[in-house]
């Protein structure tokens, strides 16, 4: 059974890689299908940055908005008021992020459930209100931010296809990231702190250190995909990083299903291909991700990607026994 | 091993462990039994720093530990199990030990995110490590089953193993044979002498009597938060302040 497993893997990995890689070939008549591709991907890697707090280490936030203005905030000033080159200040503005984070958490880190998301969602707002009313007007307040796009390397990231080459790299880099990181003794301790953080602080787990450790990573990924998401539009205003965009992150994350890689990336393409096809309902958005959110907890609780899994797993395992049956 | 000297704790007016001392020798086998409500679990609480004593002192192994932090005092080698059942229950039952680990991991934050070759290295001791912790109490065909589905005897074994993976000199166990059948029992008594002769000293709390009478070497009791009594089993047996304390009378 294992083998066959494996043997699929391999060839199916293949096919999604050239799939991915033949993206812009496909729509190349259709640039705005690509613009929606390079969302999808830096999306799933500020989703994936919630898991790690959420899905894996079972803190919610509600603030993760924040974390991604800092992000696309923070590089677009960087970048224009000292001069650092786009790629650096990318990554400079995701650590400020992962440092806001860690100090954020330090003291949240012993508040529990309502009380977290309480003061998550605060956090968010303070960000919010400090770029719309910012000091000396840097972040030109609500008139928004024009910046430019990223130099890779000499090759300027002006055309989606570029952009979507770029973002690709980037994805596969943070979700593999993401893997290592909770496939080791730092994810299982997220995981045992979610379980039960009483015994994993029995058991030798430092759960403050744990937690802040979670937010800042959580935070760094985000951050970085705001900062894509500014250098993509080349253009940022105080309304993309509003309390909406936090509840966003979470439905994706609980549509595609928390604590794996792929739950994210489900729940990331299926949100944005629905927020596309709902286009002309922009007005009722918030009113059918609400809907969403509450069908997908009262009936998926597991999200797609979990539901999906569980359904695999169920096939497979009936399908030993009745191998066993027939055998014995 | 461990030396508790004169702890106090209370709650609000109710004064749940009262002068308090007590001493575990090393690699000795101490019973903690007592009536409900007698203050057991809130001193083992105190013991793995849950709970800071308002005074008193709580020295292991030549240290103070008084008022540490649960996971330091587990770092300085006093781990445990809980009354009620504490594990992951969504992690398998491999990974439940490899938590229990946790504070005898070398690898740092950076070296686990890129899987630094120490860091695998590592990682496959340690897998060895709790696989021979499983086998050792006969969880080994369940290592990747989720600990949640396993059976509740089988989950008070897995919690005992947990603590027993971060190599501690003292193990804390909160009534490991709650709940379990009297087969269960027998085997519980002969894996707990198993742990004592590895060097492992134990404190242990029970309210099954023939259990605790055949496994302890040195027995405390409590009642009302105070030391009632403590000797030897064939002692407390006899000490008519206990068999008041537990049939009830003046």
């Amino acid at each position: 059974m294992k083998r066959t497993q494996k043997n699929l893997k391999r060839p199916l990995l293949a096919l999604l890689a050239v799939l991915l890689l033949s993206v812009p070939l496909i729509f190349s008549g259709f640039p705005y299908a690509i613009l929606i591709c390079c969302f999808i991907l830096l999306y799933v890697i500020a989703v994936s940055g919630l898991d790690i707090v959420f899905g894996y280490c079972g803190q919610i936030s509600m603030g993760h908005a924040a974390f991604f203005a800092i992000g696309a905030y923070g590089s677009c000033l960087l970048h224009d008021y000292c001069g650092i080159p786009i790629m650096l200040t990318m990554v400079i503005a995701a650590v400020l992020a992962a440092s806001v984070g860690a100090v954020i958490a330090y003291p949240a880190s012993k508040l529990v459930f309502h009380f977290l998301s309480l003061a998550t969602l605060s956090f968010g707002e303070i960000v919010y209100q400090i770029i719309s009313h910012s000091p000396g007007g840097i972040t030109n307040n609500f008139v928004g931010y024009y910046t430019e796009s990223i130099n890779f390397f000499g090759l300027t990231l002006d055309t989606y296809p570029r952009f979507y080459y770029y973002a690709l790299g980037c994805a596969v880099l943070f979700l593999t990231a993401k893997q290592m990181l909770v496939n080791s003794q730092v994810g299982r301790a997220f995981i045992a702190i979610r379980e039960n953080h009483h015994a994993a602080d029995g058991m030798g787990v430092n759960v403050r250190k744990y937690k802040v450790i979670a937010f800042a990573v959580s935070a760094f990924y985000t951050a970085f995909a705001g900062a894509m998401y500014a250098h993509l539009v080349r253009y940022i205003s105080p309304d993309t990083f509003m309390q909406k965009q936090s509840v966003m992150f979470l439905t994706m994350l609980l549509f595609g299903g928390t604590a794996s890689l792929a739950g994210p990336i489900c729940g990331v393409t299926v949100v944005m291909l629905l927020n596309e096809l709902l286009r002309s309902a922009e007005r009722y958005q918030m009113f059918i991700y609400g809907i969403l959110l509450l069908a997908v907890i009262v009936l998926i609780p597991g999200g797609i990607y979990g539901t999906v899994e569980k359904a695999i797993k169920n096939v497979f395992r009936r399908k030993k026994e009745a191998t066993k049956d027939a055998a014995g | 091993m461990l030396q508790v000297k004169d702890v106090t704790l209370s709650f609000g007016g109710l004064v749940a462990v009262n002068h308090v001392s007590m001493e575990v020798r090393d690699g000795s086998i101490t019973g903690l039994i007592g009536p409900n409500g007698a203050g057991k679990t809130t001193f083992f609480n105190i013991a793995s720093g849950v709970y800071t004593p308002d005074s008193g002192e709580i020295i292991f192994d030549g240290k103070n530990i008084t008022g540490k932090r649960c996971f330091q005092i587990n770092e300085a080698g006093i781990s445990r199990t809980y009354q009620v059942i504490n594990l992951f229950k969504k992690m398998t039952v491999l990974e439940n030990v490899l938590v229990g680990m946790h504070s005898r991991i070398k690898s740092k934050f950076f070296a686990s995110l890129l899987h630094l070759p120490s860091q695998r290295a590592e990682e496959k001791e340690l897998r060895k490590k709790a696989m021979k912790l499983l086998e050792f109490v006969g969880l080994e065909k369940q290592a990747n089953d989720e600990a949640g589905s396993l059976s509740y005897g089988q989950q008070r074994l897995l919690e005992i193993v947990r603590g027993m993976a971060s190599d501690p000199k003292l193990l804390l166990l909160d009534e490991p044979a709650a709940g379990m059948n009297s087969r269960e029992n027998d085997e519980l008594m002969v894996l707990l002498k198993k742990i004592a002769a590895m060097g492992i000293s134990i404190l242990i709390i029970e309210h099954d009597m023939n259990l605790m009478m055949n496994l302890c070497d040195y027995i405390y009791v409590l009642n009302y938060g105070k030391l009632l009594a403590e000797g030897k089993p064939a002692q407390i047996q006899q000490n008519p302040d206990v068999i008041a304390a537990y049939l009830g009378g003046e």
